[in-house]
């Protein structure tokens, strides 16, 4: 590659990315072996219980689109509530996936071809919910289609200076990419099950995806070009996505939206919760499937590392934001942090505070970053503690704005908790089927990154030891 | 297809009877209606509503009418649309003159009908004694005449009967022996007065009584005292330099005569250069009403505290010697002595008629009688006293005396005090006729109820404040056949026939109007809706006081008042009424015993706030043994030691329509506030079982003692203390402070960052700045570009008296939404009037706050945030400068609503227009959208009026006359604090205004740029009582 090749330079010692001594076919086996036999019976319990939550959903939108809006809590001053918090709680869970698979890649950071499928399938699941919210959250769901740009005979367009407008684009934008990005990278998986398929029709099914994949020397090197390039597509709208979706806020101009600060520091939080995400479930399914010498402890260690760093950030922006609104001497800002803090929503505040500011710190220390029970909890709380910090900016913010005589509290129905659960049983049954039919590893990837695939490994190893 | 439940009453049929099963002889409803028709169900008629021939009846029948109400003989028959009646053009509303009965005066209205339909009144503005404006209680008459739960048919003993029935015992009764008793409503109509006669001369022992449910009129006693004869007075604030109240709520929306008292208070209180003066207002009361808040200086005391600040004025006026007057007493004293007799005094309803008395003999000294205050000579004799004469009369009932108890629009079951027993007494006269518009609770204890028409349903007559005739002319045929007119019935009873309405006055008239050339006359009066120069003469009395002040007490008193919203009961059925915020605590759907911070301290009683509700204690009121359960309310600036609640609560009115069920996953049931029931039925708790034999406002030695329980009080607004230093909403100054700076207002600017104060925001860089709407040569080139709609509100004028709000809900069909989704936030009136306590110095409840109104509608901002954040487009600024909502391209993102600083856009959570009753369907404006669920909606600057005028000049081949589009809210408006019109007329009234000194915008800092401006509050006290730099 470059013209220095001195070979006194000695990289610091990685540890081995791949543990337990696997070799190429223990790869395949132990990725594909999964989808092919039947799955465990946890994953049937938890299939159940996943589209029992699926169903309360549907029944949920049914019953919501029966009746209306009404049957939320929202009000007049909280005109959003929980769907636009679960809507940006879900955006920023899909945010892990796309920054996993491709700036991390851009980055050559090999570690990431351990988790990068299972996230980026996590990310596909997430923007599925996150867009389920903002559908149906409109009051007249039948007309939504008027927000897309379809021509029609009375030449209305939607309105594109509204974030909202931004949002749709943004947000479908992403998913649309994230869904080629994440088929891409699965073609030559697909084709390895293909070719260990048992029976016809699993051929047949496998092998129209697969695209034909032969494993040629011109089909690898499309591959590599295609990955490459939808990487670098995928970067750009890893920022952008959340960035638009903070707009919607930012843009307003309420106290506590309408805030500069809005665009990092959603990226920053919606990295943070993505991570969060991937780690809780990572350790459920390395456990489960046995992959423990895939995606090992240094996986997790460095995902902490992330946690860390990203929770360190949005800490940094919630008192920043107290900072400006000081600084502004501005009433009605000052007012809307102060309440926050102190007002009849403090709990919700507090608890993001702690979730997603205090509880982070302890990945400082090492001991806590590698034990597995801890990295799931943190996982969990930082999770709640991010929903916590939409609920904060929507309902805080729009619940005592202005005008005094307009003030009001915003009290979630059943029916808000329920669609919230029931869409973590959307997500959940979409990636157990994910689990169960497609493989949850980069198996060609993490191949890859063996030392046995370096083309000069069996140079060394074998004459090395036959001149020693 | 409007189906009306006009036919479907079956008339009970006193011959032998026929009957083919045992259902059919239990009288089951639903088989008697099969019965009733000849063929099977659904085989005559179309599947839905009522058939085309009824329903082209009912048209015709309203035609008719219409057509007759436009100055003809009622000509009876069905008309076909083809043959269109004269003047009526489809679509195009037509404008009758008509009056309303209140409190016993005519208030003359100016009634809007569409296509046979009346959807709107107004204030008569051609009225000598009207200034065009109109109260809570006009705007809401309306829907009573479309109440689903209105009486339909003749009740005898609870079944129905026939109209012939009723007369047969009118028949009965033409003998001369017979004893007959009358409690009718308080009504000045001359063919009523005529009829009265009529019947006190056929039967020469009737008892009429004028019942009252509040009690004894004291107003006309306290003159009646002082100058030996019930004079009228008229008092003319805009003449008076200072005013004092003594708990008299003179403004407020349940008074007397509040909507003329609230016009000339407003005039005298009008600043629009540094050098005008306006007057001062003293209020002394115990509860807080909205007189209080204009007052400039207000003492909070208990009301039999009251009648010895009387004697304290009196005495330091040097006509009267009672208690050594107190500084606030000779201050008030001193500032009306310089007055040379622009002043008055006036007592309020809760005072003993001896304090009326007293103020009439302070206003004489003062020579106030000439200057503000007129006396007129109604012509009536000496009225007793309503605590008299109703326990004499109840004894005779007892006695068995009387025959026939005639109850003419009153409810005296559940109003009349519980000592009288009247419920029981009523059982020992043999035929007792309660004619009503409900099946209420008098009704169900009469052995006859007769259905009451609506006074736009029925011919009448009145008399308004000033004694000007007045005539009331219906504007649709009665919505149900068996309903009859008071009069109709008086002159039954008194003949023994049926003579229609419309005869009975027209007889009467004409003995006013002469014999020559009558028609033309009556035809003059009905369009006027008035008879030139019939006001009662004035005449000049001297006044005498020989009467001794009760004295005060010292326990805890309870003081009985009227409700600004729904009055003595009459209006609690009505949605409108029941939905609308008592002006003062905002709490709607309830009625509540009102305590100052410190008495409920006392009594260890609380109110808590959570989540957006109140719960507030149930407490036991225990009043000469009689007990009534209701929950607190705690009101900075109400009076230690008293308790106020108000009446019209706890109603049980019976109604036939059927209740609403939806299955379990439907919420029609549970959002439909008709679906249950009546309205009225299960709010809040009647109060006037706490009254004693006299029924006097005031008693002493309550109990006050919590029962443990909770009610959660819902309202419209949050409880606050507003910082005005922090948030420049409501900007107030004293008479000094304008004198000096008339501009004061623009100083209160929110503070900016990098200057002190910034009053002009233009250089403020705009959003959108090429494509901002009005830079677009779309707009520039339109023909509406040359009207610029703006608004200015005067909140020196405003009392908070909630006319605007009821008036915006009935043109634009702002639907009502119950209690538990008020609680929810989710009210639907687009104009609000925001309260404010304002407390200068410290945090203390018990300092007395100053309350301060803001009315709300949409602000019409020029930067809309709104527009800009809807994804598709369905709010949108129109050329001539106002915020539109369409609704059609609306999806319901409530992106709007969020980023409306003023939060005045409000959201249809539920289908709530899908579930309105039948009848209430016709009570909506047809030239306004009915919201469907999911929709965003807002105050519209009532486009629908702007583009009708602008239709109409057009159709005239004429510009816009100048002012010449009002708002509902406007027209309404009693203070006239509400000035809309165009403002690229420098000429125009609106224009003007914004000119005014005090004139400011909200939230201006946001670079929105309202189109609504408002006139800063100015105080005006007494410099003797609060010496300047003092808080």
């Amino acid at each position: 590659m470059s013209a220095s090749t001195d070979k006194t330079v000695t990289l610091p010692a990685e540890p081995p990315l791949v543990t337990g001594n696997l070799g190429f076919h223990d790869i395949t086996q132990l990725v594909s072996y999964h989808t092919e036999k039947r799955p465990p019976s946890v994953w049937y319990m938890a299939i159940a219980v996943s589209s029992t939550l699926l169903c309360v959903l549907l029944l949920m939108i049914a019953y919501l689109v029966w009746n209306g809006i009404g049957v939320w809590g929202n009000n007049n001053p909280v005109g959003w509530g929980w769907p636009i918090v679960n809507f940006v709680f879900w955006v920023g869970i899909g945010h892990a996936g796309t920054l996993i698979s491709a700036i991390l890649f851009l980055f050559r950071q090999q570690w990431r071809t351990a988790i990068n499928r299972s996230a980026e399938a996590m990310t596909l699941f997430a923007v599925i919910c996150a867009l389920l919210f903002p559908t149906i959250h409109v009051g007249r769901i039948w007309v939504i289609y008027w927000t897309l740009p379809l021509p029609n005979q009375m030449e209305m367009w939607p309105q594109f200076k509204s974030p909202l407008l931004w949002d749709v684009f943004a947000v479908s934008v992403y998913f649309m990419v994230s869904l080629i990005f994440w088929y891409v990278g699965l073609v030559p998986d697909l084709a390895t099950l293909r070719d260990r398929a048992r029976n016809a029709f699993r051929r047949r099914i496998l092998g129209f995806f697969s695209l034909g994949w032969t494993g040629a020397n011109r089909h690898w090197r499309n591959y590599e070009k295609t990955y490459l390039l939808l990487a670098a597509l995928a970067t750009p709208l890893v920022l952008s996505v959340h960035s638009v979706v903070s707009f919607d806020f930012a843009v307003s101009i309420i106290p506590g939206w309408h805030t500069t600060i809005f665009p990092p520091y959603f990226v920053a939080g919606a990295i943070f919760s993505g991570f969060a995400m991937v780690m809780t479930l990572l350790i459920l399914a390395r456990k489960i499937y046995g992959i423990q010498n895939i995606i090992t402890m240094d996986h997790l260690e460095k995902m902490a590392i992330i946690i860390l760093l990203t929770g360190s950030m949005v800490g940094f922006a919630y008192i920043t934001e107290f900072f400006i609104a000081w600084y502004s001497q501005v009433e009605y800002e000052q007012y809307a942090f102060l309440n926050r803090a102190t007002g009849p929503y403090a709990w919700a505040y507090w608890t993001m505070m702690s979730c997603n500011l205090l509880f982070p710190q302890f990945f400082w220390i090492k001991r806590l970053r590698r034990s597995i029970p801890f990295l799931f909890l943190t996982s969990i709380v930082v999770n709640i503690g991010m929903w916590f910090e939409r609920f904060v900016i929507t309902v805080t913010s729009l619940h005592r704005d202005f005008l005094p005589s307009s003030w009001d509290y915003f009290n979630p129905t059943i029916v808000d908790v329920l669609t919230l659960v029931g869409s973590f049983g959307l997500f959940m049954a979409l990636f157990l089927i994910f689990l169960r039919y497609l493989p949850m590893v980069a198996i060609a990837e993490v191949k890859m990154v063996l030392p046995e695939s370096d083309p000069h490994y069996y140079d060394q190893h074998e004459s090395g030891s036959e001149t020693n | 297809m409007i189906s009306l439940p006009v036919i479907g009453d079956t008339p009970a049929d006193s011959r032998q009877k026929l009957w083919r099963s045992r259902p059919h002889l239990d009288q089951d409803p639903s088989l008697l209606e099969q019965v009733s028709e000849e063929f099977i169900p659904g085989a005559s008629t179309a599947p839905t509503g009522s058939n085309r021939r009824h329903f082209m009846q009912l048209l015709g029948a309203s035609m008719a009418m219409a057509g007759l109400a436009a100055c003809r003989r009622p000509v009876e028959t069905i008309m076909p649309f083809s043959d269109r009646p004269e003047e009526l053009i489809p679509g195009v509303p037509l404008h009758y003159a008509t009056a309303m009965n209140f409190r016993g005066t005519a208030r003359p209205l100016l009634a809007k009908s569409y296509d046979g339909r009346p959807v709107k009144v107004e204030g008569n503005p051609d009225h000598p004694n009207a200034s065009g404006s109109s109260g809570v209680f006009e705007q809401a008459s309306l829907l009573q005449l479309y109440d689903p739960d209105r009486s339909k048919t003749i009740l005898r003993t609870g079944s129905p009967v026939n109209w012939e029935d009723f007369l047969s015992l009118c028949q009965r009764f033409q003998t001369r022996n017979r004893r007959v008793a009358v409690l009718a409503t308080p009504d000045s109509s001359t063919t009523r007065a005529r009829l009265q006669a009529q019947i006190e001369s056929q039967f020469p022992d009737t008892r009429w009584i004028d019942y009252r449910s509040e009690g004894d009129d004291v107003e006309t006693l306290g003159i009646q005292m002082a100058y030996g004869q019930p004079l009228q007075p008229v008092y003319d604030f805009a003449n008076a330099d200072v005013i004092v109240s003594l708990d008299a709520d003179l403004l407020g929306p349940h008074a007397k005569n509040g909507t003329l008292n609230t016009s000339s208070f407003a005039q005298g209180r009008r600043l629009n250069g540094a050098q005008d003066q306006m007057s001062r207002l003293y209020v002394a009361e115990s509860t807080y009403t909205v007189t209080g808040t204009m007052a400039d200086h207000r003492r909070r005391m208990r009301s039999d505290a009251i009648s010895d600040m009387a004697s304290q004025i009196a005495t330091a006026l040097g006509v009267y010697s009672g208690a050594s007057p107190d500084s606030f007493a000779s201050g008030i004293a001193r500032d009306l002595q310089t007055t040379n007799g622009r002043c008055v005094i006036v007592a309020g309803e809760t005072q003993p008629a001896e304090v009326h008395a007293l103020c009439a003999l302070m206003n004489h000294a003062l020579g106030a009688v000439g200057t503000a205050i007129t006396l007129l000579d109604t012509g009536a004799s000496t009225q007793l006293p309503q605590s008299q004469t109703l326990p004499a009369l109840v004894e005779e009932m007892q006695a068995g005396q009387i025959d026939l108890l005639l109850m003419l629009g009153v409810n005296p079951v559940y109003d009349a005090p519980p000592e009288l027993n009247f419920q029981e007494v009523m059982g020992r006269v043999s035929d007792t006729v309660h004619v009503g518009m409900h099946v209420d609770e008098t009704a169900r204890a009469s052995t006859w109820h007769i259905p009451l028409t609506h006074y736009l349903e029925s011919w009448g007559d009145g008399r308004s404040w000033d004694g000007t005739l007045t005539p009331i002319q219906p504007l649709i045929a009665p919505l149900y056949g068996d309903t009859r007119s008071e009069i109709e019935i008086l002159s039954a009873l008194s003949s023994g026939q049926y003579t229609r309405g419309y005869d009975l006055v027209r007889e009467t008239w004409a003995s006013v109007l002469g014999e020559e050339d009558l028609e033309t006359a009556w035809r003059r009066v009905l369009h006027d809706g008035y008879l030139q120069d019939t006001g009662y003469s004035s005449v000049t009395a001297e006044p005498a006081f020989d009467a001794q002040l009760p004295e005060s007490d010292s326990s805890l008193e309870l003081v009985v008042r009227l409700d600004p919203t729904v009055l003595d009961g009459s209006f609690a059925n009505n949605a409108w009424c029941q939905e609308l915020p008592d002006p003062i605590t905002k709490i709607v759907w309830d009625n509540v015993a009102v305590l100052s911070p410190k008495t409920a301290e006392d009594h260890g009683l609380v109110c808590e706030y959570s989540k957006g509700r109140y719960y507030a204690d149930v407490v036991t009121l225990t009043v000469n043994g009689h007990e009534v359960e209701l929950p607190i309310w705690i009101l900075p600036g109400h009076a230690d030691d008293t308790v106020s609640v108000t009446l019209g609560y706890g109603r049980e009115i019976s109604t036939t329509r059927p209740e609403r069920d939806t299955p379990f996953w439907d919420t029609d049931d549970t959002t439909d506030i008709y679906a249950r029931g009546t309205l009225a039925t299960g709010v809040g708790t009647n109060v006037a079982k706490l009254r004693n034999l006299l029924a006097k406002p005031v008693s002493f030695g309550v109990q006050i003692a919590a029962t443990g329980r909770k009610w959660t009080i819902v309202t419209t607004q949050d409880h606050g203390i507003l910082d005005t230093e922090a948030r420049p909403l409501i900007r107030t100054a004293t008479m000094e402070e304008y004198q000096a700076d008339p501009a004061f207002a623009l100083q209160d600017e929110a503070p900016t960052p990098g200057s002190d104060v910034k009053t002009d925001f233009s250089d403020y860089p705009e959003l959108w700045k090429n494509q901002h709407p009005a830079k677009t040569p779309a707009f520039r080139d339109s023909d509406y570009w040359q009207n610029q709609w703006g608004m200015v509100i005067d909140l020196n004028a405003c009392t908070g008296c909630n006319a605007c709000i009821v008036a915006c809900q009935a043109e634009n069909n702002i639907q009502v939404v119950g209690k538990k989704e008020v609680g929810h936030g989710r009210e639907l009136h687009w104009l609000r009037v925001d309260r404010y306590f304002i407390t200068e110095g410290g945090e203390d409840l018990d300092a007395d706050p100053q309350i301060v109104m803001q009315p709300m509608p949409c602000q019409h901002c020029e930067n809309a945030p709104c527009e800009s954040v809807c994804p598709v487009a369905a709010t949108v600024h129109s050329p001539d400068g106002t915020n539109q909502m369409i609704y059609n391209r609306c999806i319901g993102t409530r992106y709007c609503a969020n980023n409306c600083p003023y939060k005045v856009r409000r959201y249809n959570f539920y289908n709530w227009s899908k579930t309105i009753p039948e009848t209430v369907q016709m009570a909506q404006n047809p030239n306004v959208s009915i919201r469907f669920r999911g929709v965003m909606e807002k105050c519209s600057f009532c486009v629908q009026r702007i583009r009708q005028t602008q239709k109409r000049a057009g159709l005239e081949t004429r510009p816009l006359h100048r002012d010449e589009v009002a708002t509902a809210c406007q027209q309404a408006c009693p203070a006239e604090a509400i000035t809309f019109g165009d403002l690229n007329d420098q000429e125009s009234g609106v224009s003007q205004a914004m000119q005014n000194p005090r004139s400011y915008k909200l939230l201006a800092e946001l670079n929105i740029k309202p189109r609504v401006s408002y006139l800063a509050r100015v105080r005006n006290p007494n410099q003797d009582l609060e010496p300047a730099g003092s808080p």
